[in-house]
């Protein structure tokens, strides 16, 4: 009797864990793409609303969902710290702290790291030329995000299971 | 003095110059910010150098010397971190902060065309602390009426620079904007109408076109415009009584200056001169003071009591009649509020 309850749990564990490894898979190109459009806005703000920095990250925040709002808004609160940060310093500290809620990888946190050098310290044209560097690498990390959700959503899914059931074989 | 800016500056800087002793903090009028050379203030017409306990030196040598960071630091501050919404003011090389304090900018240029664009790799930053003296204009606003018209008449005033001029137009716009007519008897004129065209921005140091200054009620201000066009959009646009300029002296300065002055506006105009024998040798003001565009000039002299002015009425003006003018140079001396002209 325990031991069916114990295989039951082990197979119902089993499934959950699979469905959220492909739920990250599913997240991360839709998160890349908020990502994505929020970029597009904070371009929009600074080259054709010369908006201020720390105001066009909060309005570009308010129009994103999180789990990248978050990020944005951080970045600009952080520059009225005491301690006096740069720009650089409370932008990579915000991407650094609210990255675990995101299902993006290493590789777009780069990204946004690399651009929150340049952000606010040069011309026009020079800011759209980096945020349009960075627009276009998320872009790509976007493709092989659908590429890894095509092929491995629907494997985590039925592993899970599978591995589960496979455990509760060799125990019994 | 010191506390107006203070917020601008990076962490170290700022602890550095807070340990100032008190009497030079609140003298201060510049502050000196070079990457990788001394840190320099000046202060009641010292300049002095800081050491990296907050002590003073008369030379450079063991100064504490500004690094890259804190200078970007500094920048990323003065731009609000958005140096993309600064290309005007990069292209004129200084950045009015609210206060009206300016930062001025060196290092290496953007060209585009022959024509500056923009500063790149900025080095240096002058921060030049702004001082508003309400009342400077107390004394000298009674002797510039037009009685007839109850208002002010025009009026040319003629300094070298760091005379108190900007200061002075300030204060004037200011008074004729809230009616402060002082000094009369029974005067209850009302306030006139003031359009200020600000060039430079040391007028009414507006940020995002909002003044920082105080400069009256009913005054209007055109930043950042070249005088000869400013004066006449505001001319079009808002309906002056006044007209505030600073620093004339180019051609189609002079013919925007003629041309309000025939549609009935007061002008008060600055021009850099000694006095008005040296103005009378440049072409341009000797053809406005000739053709009585203004009905008086004043000079104005620093001393060590303070500002001095003399009003010098021109008889010829077309524009004033006959009441309470003079013909000829009569001089008055008297004594204004100690001032300095802000930067």
């Amino acid at each position: 009797m325990i031991g069916v309850l114990g295989a039951i749990l082990i197979i119902v564990a089993g499934t959950l864990i699979g469905f959220q490894q492909a739920a990250r898979f599913a997240e991360r190109p839709k998160q890349l793409r908020q990502l994505s459009h929020a970029l597009q806005r904070l371009e929009t703000e600074i080259g054709y609303g010369h908006t201020p920095l720390p105001e066009a990250l909060e309005r570009t925040a308010s129009a994103t969902p999180p789990p990248i709002s978050p990020i944005l808004r951080s970045a600009a609160e952080g520059v009225w710290r005491a301690e006096g940060p740069t720009f650089q310093e409370s932008w990579s500290a915000a991407v650094k702290l609210h990255w675990r809620d995101t299902a993006m990888k290493a590789a777009e946190m780069g990204v946004l790291i690399r651009l929150g050098t340049t952000l606010g310290i040069s011309d026009k044209e020079d800011q759209m030329k980096h945020l349009r560097l960075a627009l276009s690498q998320l872009k790509a990390e976007e493709e092989s995000a659908r590429d890894d959700q095509a092929r491995y959503e629907k494997m985590w899914k039925s592993l899970g299971v599978l591995l589960a059931v496979l455990i509760v074989i060799l125990m019994v | 003095m010191l506390a107006q800016v203070s917020h601008l500056l990076p962490l170290e800087l700022k602890r550095l110059l807070e340990g100032l002793p008190a009497d030079i903090k609140g003298q201060l009028e510049e502050i000196r910010i070079r990457e990788n050379r001394p840190l320099e203030i000046a202060y009641g017409g010292n300049s002095r150098f800081i050491t990296a306990d907050s002590g003073i030196l008369q030379d450079a040598e063991g100064a504490v010397k500004p690094t890259a960071e804190q200078c970007r630091k500094l920048l990323e501050r003065i731009t609000n971190y958005s140096l993309y919404a600064m290309e005007e003011e990069l292209r004129r090389g200084y950045i009015t902060v609210s206060g009206g304090h300016r930062i001025g900018l060196a290092g290496r240029t953007i060209l585009d065309g022959g024509i500056v664009r923009g500063i790149r790799d900025i080095g240096g930053f002058n921060i030049r602390i702004a001082r508003e003296v309400i009342g400077a204009s107390v004394h000298l606003l009674p002797k510039l009426l037009d009685r007839t018209r109850q208002s002010i008449g025009s009026t040319l005033i003629l300094a070298p620079p760091q005379q108190g001029k900007t200061t002075l137009i300030r204060d004037l716009a200011r008074a004729i904007s809230y009616g402060a007519w002082t000094g009369m008897t029974g005067m209850k004129w009302r306030g006139r109408k003031v359009g200020i065209v600000d060039e430079r921005s040391e007028i009414a140091a507006c940020v995002r076109g909002i003044p920082t200054f105080d400069i009256g009620p009913r005054t209007d201000v055109m930043d950042a415009c070249p005088k000869a066009e400013g004066i006449m959009m505001l001319l079009r646009s808002m309906s002056p009584e006044v007209l505030v300029v600073d620093e004339v002296g180019r051609p189609e300065d002079a013919d925007a200056i003629r041309e309000a002055s025939h549609a009935g506006v007061a002008i008060i105009a600055t021009a850099h001169a000694y006095d008005l024998q040296d103005a009378k040798g440049r072409p341009e003001l000797n053809k406005l003071i000739q053709d009585g565009t203004f009905a008086q000039i004043v000079e104005l002299k620093r001393t060590k009591e303070g500002v001095m002015h003399r009003v010098v009425r021109l008889g010829n003006s077309p524009n004033t009649p006959s009441v309470g003018s003079e013909t000829g140079e009569q001089s008055m001396l008297s004594f204004v509020s100690r001032q300095r002209d802000e930067p």
